[in-house]
């Protein structure tokens, strides 16, 4: 190889076209491709076998949210500062379920943001694929499929003639 | 086959919108070196008013809250009433987004962007009069659990505790939400900017998002957590400040249905708002294609709604004063009705009860300025519930010898004033630098109606 | 117009359910007969909270029709066929009611003269808590529900006859929209009169919203039990998809959810204020055993549904999401008999067994018409072109006539 590529990039004009190829392309063997798309969609990840992990997070958020929440009332009403209030005993739990509630939805829903992002691995300022000739279109009107190089079956014509046998409007090598 | 349903008869997007159409359209207005000089005759109002804010709050540090018209008896005033309002106003925001993509309503699609930044301003301005009426501002982090040299620890009884944790939860969520939707948006606008400055600034928000496929299942499945999450949310906030009135005994506050009653008093409130600001902007922005009349019209539908729930309120508020027997509860309607606010009290049912009755006419909510003068009088009518609700209770509590008669100070008015500036500014602001209308929801919008066409 | 019969199974199968329903209702019925004249303990209350329960169904139904006809999706035009045979059963229970009215002695300490000349507070509520106006208020509540369903089942089986007959399909709106509001009225006032004055210095201004909302999670769990159990059967096996079923569950975990929250702002709220007046509804109902009632309560009829029902798989799966809708359907008689039974035995544990034969035998019959009112018409409604029914059944049977 005279020049290192990070794989080749098929450009497509429609959503349906994407999918296809992607199936197509997991059809044929390829393994390590990537579909980009301007907004998300489902047959996508279904193609490409993909199953989203991030709700195992947001449960264990919210389940340490509501311990956390009952925890330190628990602890600042009843052992650091016990004090009669209206004649309500130290433990009021039904008064301590409203802040318990509120930080279960805000430790899930903190998993759920920084999980996502943090499953997504961003930040990620740069990345090879920002290099493909008018990739800027990807977040306006345009899909692309990427077959990385990395991928056993990459071959930089063989896998560049299978790309142009599914229609795309233009392919071209991404580089690192 | 049958004939389609009339909610089919105006469609969620004018004809003719492709994805190149929708993206360019809305990051146009966003992308371009001409600022419009109505934007700038607006947000120069805006801003003016908002100095009135700082200028009422910088007397108010200076001089205490004895520059406003409380009393012993009515310790609660125009503080309360002003952050009761506008934490209503910041439900419809989050309600459009979470619930609507819950039950997968297309028509949230146009408006939840600028529902949801209403919603974070809204909220901001509320946070902003419990911090402010304690008298002793900077002392407010006195509220946060933390273990203080004093060895205190906050009172985890009382509602106004658990305002602290519902509204600075309900802030982050709402936030959080709105950035997250904003992502994939961030990266249309770094990749359509042709100024290098702007294409940063915009690609750092992007945080490198690049519409990878796995990207977009992950990100897709934390939106709709994120929404399941945000209902009941939204559903607690409000209900978290009506116990501040309904866990105490004095009359008028003290009743069951309190919660129930101040969320929908707070969807009706928020909806209005966001009717007062779709209906001028889509005009000014010529959005009629993204904001149609389909819009419009289900949100006054959702207003009727919602102000048929607070206009049963009303009149089982005075049912149940009457059944309970109790002569506190009884004199306090008799009081609302014939009392020194009598006029604010009829204005209130008028503005909440009455007027919005019709909405029942499709010819109304197919009426852009009709709905926009509805909406605001709304708007109106909730702050007036407020104001009835936390003044007439208290100006007649126990003790006769207590009574008095309260009125805001002209301190208390421009402090009041000076936050719509802030809000205004505010969405100015907005409407220049952020996209407006989510754009990739826009695109899938048109993605699935191409579907459909192809269907049928 | 063509018009979708139930396959011959599922005829067969309603037919010999409402068979056994009628038997079973009619035996029910007989035994409680027999409990009046041998003195039953507790006959009228264990009647009411029967009674009740099937009231609550059928008035939930009530409310999910006028929902469907005025914003209803995919997943109303699906269940719309069951709710209006639900509904159909008001005029029976109006009937029954009379048990209630003959009750009236044994029910309603308001009722006794000399119990309101001693008592300064229900002399003021006299004039609304008398009996005649209690027989009143009932009978414009059963003429307004049941004339409201009978006039949109009227309507909608019209349409299928004339699916393009707008002038109808309006009415079905025009009618809706307004019932809604009428609804939440009425319900109120019947759950004050029928329930909340079992003890008449007590009030709760969230009490009819609760009931209604309760009402509203019945209807829904009796709908999905109904029809995740003809779901096996054509048309329904041609019709009713994945995201039919997760809508279904959506909207019951939502009617689990909005009942807790008001089930739980009403304890919190008089827990908090702690006035003497209004303690005393808990204390009859937390003490004694009673409180062994409540904690199941909060578990079985909230938690245990609502992280049921929040998995994705409980929603994809007919069975399953028929298990957890009948699991709401026991928890709401188990709850009407904690908001009803404390009255007569407040602070110790008892449970009527006139309400389990009043159970029965109501919902015997109850179910009787029902079965026969899904078994009349064509099963989906056939006139709106959100439901794809001809298509879909055609490919999946062809069973038009």
């Amino acid at each position: 190889m005279s020049e290192s590529v990070y794989g080749l990039i098929a450009r497509f004009d429609t959503p349906e076209a994407v999918v296809e190829a992607t199936r197509r392309a997991r059809e044929a063997g390829y393994k390590k491709m990537e579909a980009y798309s301007p907004f998300p969609i489902e047959e996508l990840t279904e193609v490409l076998d993909f199953k989203p992990k991030i709700q195992y997070l947001v449960l264990i958020g919210g389940i340490l949210g509501a311990i956390t929440g009952f925890a330190l009332q628990y602890y600042a009403s009843v052992i650091a500062y016990p004090l009669i209030i209206g004649g309500r005993p130290f433990n009021s739990w039904p008064a301590f379920i409203v802040v318990e509630f509120e930080l279960t939805i805000l430790f899930a829903g903190l998993a759920a943001v920084f999980g996502m992002l943090g499953l997504n691995g961003f930040p990620h300022p740069y990345h090879p694929v920002f290099n493909a000739k008018d990739f800027n279109l990807v977040s306006r009107d345009k899909f692309f499929l990427v077959i990385e190089s990395n991928d056993p079956r990459f071959d930089r014509d063989r896998t560049r003639a299978f790309l142009e046998s599914l229609h795309p409007e233009e392919v071209t090598e991404v580089h690192p | 086959m049958a004939a389609s349903t009339d909610s089919a008869e105006v469609p969620v997007l004018g004809p003719g919108q492709t994805y190149a159409t929708v993206t360019d359209r809305i990051s146009g207005v966003i992308l371009t070196k001409e600022t419009p000089r109505g934007w700038w005759i607006g947000f120069g109002i805006a801003f003016m008013v908002m100095m009135l804010m700082l200028f009422s709050l910088t007397v108010l540090f200076a001089k205490g809250v004895g520059v406003w018209g409380l009393d012993n008896t009515v310790a609660w005033g125009f503080a309360i009433v002003n952050f009761v309002w506008w934490v209503g106003i910041g439900h419809a925001g989050t309600l459009i987004s979470a619930i609507l993509l819950l039950f997968r309503q297309e028509w949230r699609n146009s408006i939840n962007r600028f529902a949801e930044a209403m919603t974070i301003f809204a909220v901001a301005n509320a946070g902003l009069f419990p911090i402010i009426h304690t008298g002793r501002p900077w002392l407010a982090y006195w509220l946060l659990p933390y273990p203080s040299m004093f060895q205190l620890w906050p009172q985890f009884r009382s509602p106004l505790l658990w305002d602290v944790f519902a509204i600075s939860t309900y802030v982050t969520i709402s936030l959080l939400f709105w950035y997250v939707g904003l992502i994939p948006d961030f990266a249309t606008l770094r990749d359509m900017a042709d100024n290098k400055v702007v294409r940063r600034i915009y690609g750092v928000f992007a945080l490198g998002w690049r519409g990878a496929a796995r990207h977009w299942a992950q990100y897709s499945r934390a939106s709709l957590l994120l929404a399941a999450l945000a209902t009941p949310l939204v559903v607690s906030v409000h209900s978290v400040v009506s116990f501040d009135f309904a866990v105490s005994s004095v009359p008028g506050w003290h009743t069951t249905f309190l919660p129930p009653y101040f969320v929908s008093g707070a969807i009706f409130s928020g909806f209005a708002m966001v009717l007062t600001l779709a209906i001028p902007i889509r005009k000014y922005f010529h959005m009629e294609d993204f904001i149609t009349d389909r819009h419009l019209e289900n949100m006054a539908k959702v207003m009727l709604a919602t102000g048929l729930i607070v206009f049963y309120a009303y009149i089982m508020e005075v049912f149940f004063a009457w059944y309970s027997g109790n002569q506190y509860e009884q004199f306090m309607i008799y009081n609302r009705m014939t009392g020194p606010y009598a006029p604010y009290y009829w204005s209130l049912i008028l503005a909440n009860g009455v007027i919005p009755q019709l909405l029942w006419f499709k010819r109304v909510r197919r009426t852009p300025w009709i709905l926009f003068i509805i909406a605001i009088i709304v708007n109106i009518g909730m702050w007036l519930e407020r104001f009835i609700i936390v003044v007439t209770s208290l100006h007649r509590e126990y003790l006769p010898s207590t009574w008095t008669y309260y009125a805001g100070t002209f301190w208390d008015w421009s402090l009041y004033i000076g936050t719509l500036g802030f809000f205004f500014a505010l969405i100015f602001l907005f409407l220049r630098v952020l996209p407006m209308i989510n754009m990739f929801e826009m695109k899938e919008l048109v993605h699935h109606l191409s579907h459909r066409g192809k269907e049928h | 117009m063509t018009r979708i019969q139930a396959d011959e199974k599922l005829l067969k199968r309603l037919g010999s359910y409402q068979k056994a329903s009628l038997i079973v209702g009619v035996l029910g019925i007989l035994v409680l007969i027999a409990g009046y004249f041998l003195g039953a303990e507790d006959f009228f209350p264990g009647y009411l909270i029967g009674w009740m329960f099937w009231m609550q169904v059928a008035l939930g139904a009530l409310v999910i029709l006028m929902i469907q006809n005025t914003v209803g999706g995919r997943w109303g035009l699906i269940i719309q066929r069951v709710v209006e045979a639900a509904t159909m059963t008001i005029p029976l229970l109006g009937v029954l009611f009379i048990v209630v009215i003959i009750g009236i002695p044994h029910l309603y300490e308001w009722s006794h003269a000399e119990v309101v000349a001693h008592d300064e507070l229900l002399q003021h509520k006299a004039p609304y808590l008398n009996t005649p106006f209690f027989i009143i208020r009932s009978v414009i509540y059963f003429v307004l529900w049941g004339g409201i369903a009978w006039l949109l089942r009227k309507w909608s089986v019209k349409l299928d006859e004339h699916p393009d007959d707008a002038a109808t399909r309006k009415k079905l709106r025009n009618l809706s929209a307004p019932g809604i509001l009428l609804f939440g009225f009425t319900v109120t006032f019947a759950s004050v009169d029928w329930m909340m004055s079992l003890e008449p210095h007590w009030y709760s201004t969230i009490y009819g919203m609760m009931f209604g909302v309760g009402a509203l999670a019945s209807g829904f769990a009796f709908s999905i039990v109904v029809l995740m159990g003809m779901v096996k059967y054509k048309p329904w096996s041609g019709i009713i998809q994945t995201l039919d079923v997760s809508d279904l569950g959506n909207w019951l975990l939502a009617a689990v959810m909005l009942w807790a929250y008001m089930a739980f702002s009403q304890f919190l709220i008089i827990w908090s204020a702690n006035l003497p007046e209004e303690t005393t509804w808990y204390i009859a109902r937390t003490t004694g055993g009673w409180q062994w009632v409540a904690i199941i309560n909060v578990f079985l009829h909230f938690f245990l549904p609502f992280f049921l029902l929040l998995s994705r798989g409980t929603k994809k799966e007919p069975g399953r999401l028929k298990k957890v809708a009948w699991l709401v359907l026991i928890m709401r008689f188990v709850d009407l008999v904690w908001m009803i039974y404390p009255a007569f035995s407040p602070g110790k544990l008892a449970f009527p067994w006139v309400s389990l034969a009043a159970l029965i035998g109501v919902g015997g019959l109850f179910l009787a018409i029902f079965f026969h009112q899904v078994a009349k018409v064509s099963v989906p409604p056939l006139y709106d072109s959100r439901l794809p029914v001809t298509q879909a059944s055609e490919e999946a049977h062809g069973h038009v006539s």
